[in-house]
């Protein structure tokens, strides 16, 4: 929940807020008096005794006290008013596509045991966090992409589909987010007849060598369904990985993976990219994913915390209202 | 002994003013500051058995002309008088003698009156300053003889205003009418004068020995000094004016200066300094401990005016000055020889 501190709330019934001139005139009024005070008294001659001999009382007591009054004041006015916070309610429903990448460079051992091996396990574990509503659907990313899974509630298909996952040569990201536009639309739709919110987790670690339409292109299109990407980059600038050629020789390509571009893809859909250079990075980059994608911020009415945060301003300032009627100082 | 009985006058609403905020003129008519009648009766009761100190003759510092006999001496011929002539001494001593006469001399009275703004103060039916040209009206009419010259200073922050010496009642009047009527100082002003400078300037501008009467409440912004043993500002001052002058010193007071009101929790504010702070007058700790130190510091001021060897009135707003100053002059008499002690080198 945002505290009310940190951001003009909104409010349920804005109109009531006329109250708040209230304690705004409270407040002109106690200066004013303040300041007209000073000019009264009474005339003494003999201050310099009274100087040494009594020692200053301090009126920060009183000042605080009739801050505290007004200060209640002003939140009884806001909970009239019906604050509404922030929460974050856990989504009921969604369609998480996960990405797979299957391209060679994946099988690079930069990442231990190897980037392939971190995104599966990683994406297992991601499967067992996901709330039993979600849709989950995968997406085979080589020089073929293909969806492997349509949008399903099972796990295990899901879990047995990333498993299964072989590397192939060459990627495609524009064909796999194309893949994956299909699945969101193959979704089920929800009881109120529109179409669950959905994201897509790529996992990957470069972008594309054969593109017959443009990455990016293909991001706007999701973009404008409201799917959001969050790429997981796995990989380090040092990783190579070794393939035999049609002579039966093998050749060391390095595969530094390609940050820049994912990030771009991340902002187009109003996503977030991770990079995952170990297998602790690519276990925290999942929490953040799924804390993004499994609550769902809405308003909530905070009359109560607003009331509760009056009473104990009027609470303190009761004290310090005793201190003074009983000169307790 | 007939006690001075002069009527208490009624409290004008204005002194009581004078705690909230400065009076706006004097707290006491022209005629009520020395009733004439009353103080007829008074010169007429005290002046009696008074006679020596205020009223008797003044010693002149030279032989001349004048009507008060002197001594005797040897007759030089062509030079005295014959009419001068001592025929008692003469028969005695079978030499002639003549009598030398005593030259009268007039005194010269001088008053200096605080008029700064913590004297624009009283809540007992005058102020402190009206309280003092009461004083001095008392004093003068007490020391008038044919010839007594009465002048005033007027101690503003602004400087000294001076009215002239002058003999006669009607000069006293008018110098009483012009202390009544000077504008009151209002409160916070800032200026070079204070009471040191004060005494000395009167020294200064007043060079004829004679009677000097210094009018304030002795009180210093500031100073916060109980210890009789140091000294205040204007005790050197004082000593440097009593060489010449005898200086009778009238300490006006309020009885709520020595005896600290009880109003509750309140804003007191100094009439001469930007002093302003939260007082809870009802505490009745720090009342006694007020009034302890008010009476150190009055202790203060009455050892240091008597280590200047200056005489010392104390006046209370409350109280009937006429009867303090008869009672004053009546101990006076007996004590004025020690108290007045010229310093040594220094002419009586």
């Amino acid at each position: 929940m945002t505290l009310l501190a940190l951001s003009w709330p909104d409010f349920l019934s804005p109109g009531r807020l006329w109250v708040l001139f209230v304690p705004l005139l409270l407040l002109g009024l106690y200066l004013v008096l303040l300041r007209r005070k000073s000019k009264q008294g009474m005339r003494y001659t003999n201050t310099s005794i009274l100087q040494a001999v009594v020692p200053a009382q301090s009126q920060w007591l009183r000042h605080v006290t009739v801050g505290l009054v007004l200060l209640s004041l002003v939140f009884l006015a806001f909970a009239w008013a019906r604050p509404l916070g922030r929460d974050e309610v856990p989504r009921e429903r969604a369609t998480v596509v996960i990405i797979l990448d299957c391209s060679y460079s994946m099988e690079a051992t930069d990442v231990s045991p190897s980037r392939f091996d971190v995104a599966k396990t990683e994406a297992g574990h991601f499967l067992d966090a996901l709330p039993d509503g979600f849709n989950v659907a995968v997406v085979e990313m080589s020089g073929n992409s293909s969806l492997i899974l349509p949008p399903t509630e099972d796990r295990n298909a899901a879990r047995r589909a990333i498993n299964g996952a072989e590397t192939a040569p060459s990627t495609d990201v524009a064909g796999a987010l194309d893949a994956a536009r299909q699945a969101i639309e193959m979704a089920p739709q929800g009881e109120d007849g529109e179409r669950v919110p959905a994201m897509v987790i790529l996992l990957s670690d470069a972008s594309g060598t054969t593109a017959p339409t443009s990455p990016k292109q293909a991001a706007g299109q999701l973009a404008n369904l409201g799917v959001p990407i969050y790429p997981i980059v796995f990989g380090t600038d040092y990783g190579y990985v070794d393939i035999a050629n049609d002579e039966g020789q093998t050749q060391r390509y390095p595969v530094a993976p390609d940050h820049a571009f994912f990030e771009d893809l991340a902002s187009i859909t109003d996503g977030q990219s991770y990079n995952a250079d170990n297998a602790s990075q690519a276990q925290k980059a999942y929490d953040a994913i799924e804390s993004d994608v499994g609550y769902v911020e809405v308003d909530r009415e905070i009359t109560a915390w607003t009331a509760g945060i009056a009473a104990i301003f009027a609470a303190v300032a009761a004290v310090g209202a005793v201190m003074l009627g009983t000169r307790w100082r | 002994m007939s006690r001075a009985t002069a009527p208490v006058p009624p409290a004008p609403v204005t002194a009581a003013q004078s705690v909230i905020a400065e009076p706006v003129g004097p707290t006491l008519p022209l005629h009520e500051l020395a009733p004439e009648a009353a103080l007829r009766r008074l010169e007429l009761t005290i002046v009696r058995r008074l006679e020596g100190y205020l009223q008797g003759e003044h010693l002149g510092l030279l032989p001349g002309p004048g009507s008060d006999l002197n001594e005797a001496r040897e007759y030089v011929p062509g030079q005295d008088d014959v009419r001068r002539m001592d025929w008692s001494v003469t028969a005695r001593t079978t030499i002639p003698h003549v009598r030398d006469m005593v030259a009268d001399r007039e005194l010269e009275v001088w008053a200096l009156l605080d008029v700064t703004p913590s004297m624009n103060w009283g809540t007992g039916g005058v102020t402190k300053r009206d309280l003092g040209i009461a004083a001095i009206a008392t004093i003068g009419f007490l020391s008038q003889q044919v010839g007594d010259r009465f002048g005033g200073l007027i101690m503003r922050p602004s400087g000294l205003r001076q009215i002239p010496a002058r003999s006669g009642r009607m000069a006293l009047y008018g110098l009483l009418r012009s202390m009544l009527t000077e504008p009151i100082v209002p409160d916070e002003t800032h200026g070079r004068m204070d009471l040191p400078q004060g005494i000395d300037q009167m020294t200064r501008l007043q060079r004829r020995r004679g009677l000097r009467l210094v009018v304030s409440d002795f009180l210093t912004p500031g100073d916060i000094e109980l210890d009789p043993q140091v000294e205040p500002v204007w005790e050197r001052p004082l000593r440097r004016l009593a060489v010449r002058n005898q200086v009778i010193c009238v300490e006006t007071i309020d009885r709520h200066e020595v005896d600290f009101p009880d109003v509750g929790e309140i804003l007191i504010r100094d009439p001469e300094t930007s002093f302003e702070r939260y007082v809870n007058t009802s505490d009745d700790d720090a009342r006694v401990r007020m009034n302890a130190a008010a009476a150190a510091q009055r202790e203060r001021i009455r050892v240091a005016l008597r280590r200047a060897g200056c005489a010392h009135i104390q006046l209370r707003t409350d109280r009937d000055w006429v009867q303090d100053i008869a009672r004053f002059v009546l101990s006076y008499r007996r004590l004025a020889g020690s108290l007045h002690q010229p310093p040594r080198g220094v002419g009586r």
